[in-house]
């Protein structure tokens, strides 16, 4: 859809369900709904890995009621006439989660004292720009998305 | 998704991952790249050069298998080529200052049997 003379504002949306098959469509779907519409490949790559890891972490804690109901995309990309930003929501029915407030661990010293876990989130952090979170309606909404200038 | 390996001489095996490394590619492999990592040699080589996605799952596979090559007295190392959305995840997570990275495969051959 159009919104102004500078801006063209153009939004679509996916639903899937909670398993890793469906959360491979998801980043595909991103992907290519992204380069349609001339988004930046490095910014396409980073908003698909940060797509992956809030779906991973959503399945992986989101506990039965996260996967009882379908999960919610929406992607929106605003063309101006010197920047871009893309905007991605997701809204799923898990257990209420705002990775904007959640600690990530402390970096590890030895290989031996790694974890083998917590990867996500600076993950999600490195790929967006900017994320936001509220808890609405008995659902996580989670904002996360990416700006670039224009040449 | 696919994993194959290569053995040099005594002490050196090479392992290299094609495909995604989501959540489904990862599944698909981490049991086998443990088994292959798990052979005693010194060295263990694992390109992910040419990689398409490397999410924290498949980290957290080449950290487990890390961790076990370490632990029986060998060096697991990576070759990343010029991929430089690899290179991206494994700096965001820190992982890069714990898995020794090589541009080339004969800098992490080297490097691997040290």
């Amino acid at each position: 859809m159009h919104n102004g003379t500078d801006t063209d504002t153009q939004v679509e949306t996916l639903a899937i369900a909670a398993s890793g098959e469906e959360i491979r469509r998801a980043c595909a779907w991103l992907a290519a709904a992204l380069r349609q519409r001339d988004v930046p490949d490095p910014r396409v790559e980073h908003l698909e890995l940060a797509l992956h890891e809030v779906l991973a972490n959503v399945l992986a804690h989101g506990g039965s009621a996260a996967r009882a109901e379908p999960i919610g995309i929406c992607i929106e990309v605003r063309q101006k006439a010197t920047t871009g930003e893309a905007r991605v929501e997701v809204r799923d029915a898990g257990l209420p989660f705002d990775p904007t407030g959640a600690p990530e661990h402390a970096p590890a010293r030895t290989l031996a004292e790694a974890p083998l876990g917590g990867w996500g989130l600076p993950l999600i952090r490195r790929c967006s720009d900017w994320m936001s979170y509220r808890r609405d309606g008995g659902r996580n909404h989670l904002v996360f998305g990416a700006r670039w200038p224009k040449l | 998704m696919s994993i194959s390996h290569t053995d040099v001489g005594d002490n050196l095996r090479k392992i290299v991952i094609l495909g995604r490394l989501d959540l489904e590619g990862t599944k698909s492999v981490a049991g086998e790249l443990e088994t292959l990592a798990a052979a005693p040699k010194k060295g263990v080589v694992v390109d992910v050069s040419s990689l398409k996605f490397l999410a924290s799952l498949g980290i957290r596979a080449l950290l487990k298998s890390a961790q076990a090559v370490a632990a029986r007295g060998g060096r697991m190392v990576l070759v990343v080529g010029t991929n430089a959305q690899v290179v991206m995840s494994l700096e965001a997570t820190g992982v890069s200052n714990l898995l020794p990275m090589f541009e080339s495969n004969a800098e992490a051959e080297r490097a691997a049997v040290a």
